[in-house]
């Protein structure tokens, strides 16, 4: 190990780097950006938009918004992608990414992480739900926080 | 899903799911193109109108390989390659400050606190900081500290609401959430300050439920 240089141990990182957006940026942002267009495409986003228009005010947030939450409980780099789409289709602006942007990781991955965190530790299932809970409430309170520092 | 195919792997000749049928002639119709020229919400079943369309270079001073205006699975494609470069640096450095033994230095700083502010002992320092880097290190940490008699039933529950939510806080924030720091409207530190309040403010919750509304479990204790 210690015959490694700095440079070395450095581009051990960088390849890391490369692996995690080869195997899981580029294919779930791609996911996330098709999702978005087909959502787009059929109206259901302005829908859904109107539909959640009442529980994101509370954030200070637009309706559309729901969509990076429900997307980041399936990946936190598809979520990023959702929120960087609404940013360019002008429906977020800059003080509606940084309200969102903590949230995106404390709702993160929850549905991957049920097998890779929870299972792998062995937490019996019937606390699921509850540690579930926590996230949503972190990520609400979270919300809230920021939109007082945005 | 999974029911229907297991099923039918067996006697591949005998039952096709009706759910194979429809996905056929969703494919069919996809990829047949014979949508490419409609209007409206029919064009979600065209594969153009999914594949999207690049950006263009709008105005060339300001813009960027991923370019403006586009849609579909070519932006997305391109916005998540813009990506990579912040992660591999990211990625990179952290790398080094392990080697370092940056690590080790929070590590030693953090175990002392750890009980006062998550219930869980300091030994579990290390199996923390890897949690904020990568969730599976983490996870396999924690299970390896309750198999050693490290942890309690309660504490492996409390340590374990920490990490499940905005698990690999500083590797996730640092790639991903790159894509979004040119927006924010507040220095890059603050919401990664918020993420680790909160992961310790939902920690607590749980901590606060095993030690109140859980007493019952108490006697199964270790």
């Amino acid at each position: 190990m210690n015959d490694k240089t700095i440079i070395d141990v450095f581009v051990d990182g960088a390849k890391k780097g490369w692996n995690m957006g080869v195997n899981n940026i580029i294919p779930n942002v791609l996911m996330a950006y098709v999702c978005i267009l087909i959502l787009q495409v059929t109206g259901l986003l302005t829908l859904l938009g109107n539909l959640f228009t009442p529980v994101m005010a509370i954030f200070g947030l637009p309706g559309q918004s729901v969509m990076v939450l429900f997307s980041a409980m399936m990946s936190m780099g598809g979520a990023v992608g959702v929120a960087h789409g609404l940013y360019t289709n002008g429906i977020l602006n800059g003080t509606h990414i940084t309200i969102l942007i903590p949230a995106i990781y404390l709702l993160g991955s929850k549905i991957q992480y049920f097998g890779r965190l929870l299972g792998t530790v062995g937490i019996p299932a019937k606390y699921y739900p509850g540690l579930l809970a926590i996230s949503v409430i972190n990520a609400a309170a979270a919300m809230l926080l920021m939109r007082l520092i945005a | 899903m999974n029911k229907t195919e297991t099923q039918y792997q067996p006697q591949p000749n005998s039952s096709v799911p009706v759910s194979g049928y429809i996905v056929l002639v969703l494919a069919i119709l996809i990829f047949s193109g014979i949508f490419a020229s409609s209007k409206g919400w029919i064009t979600v079943f065209d594969f153009d109108t999914l594949n999207g369309k690049f950006g263009t270079m709008k105005d060339a001073a300001k813009a960027t390989f991923v370019g403006a205006g586009g849609i579909g699975a070519k932006d997305g494609f391109m916005f998540a390659l813009s990506l990579v470069p912040g992660v591999m640096l990211a990625l990179g450095i952290i790398e080094v400050v392990e080697h370092l033994g940056g690590l080790k230095a929070a590590q030693k700083l953090l175990s002392p606190i750890l009980r006062p502010i998550l219930g869980i002992p300091g030994i579990t320092g290390v199996a923390l900081i890897s949690s904020l880097q990568s969730t599976d290190a983490g996870a396999g940490m924690t299970r390896a500290l309750y198999e050693n008699g490290q942890l309690t039933d309660k504490e492996r529950l409390i340590f374990s609401a920490f990490q499940f939510t905005a698990g690999g806080t500083v590797t996730n924030y640092l790639s991903s959430g790159s894509a979004l720091f040119a927006f924010l409207t507040v220095p890059t530190m603050w919401p990664l300050v918020v993420l680790f309040v909160m992961k310790i403010f939902g920690a607590n919750i749980m901590r606060f439920y095993l030690y109140t509304v859980d007493r019952r479990n108490a006697a199964n204790e270790r």
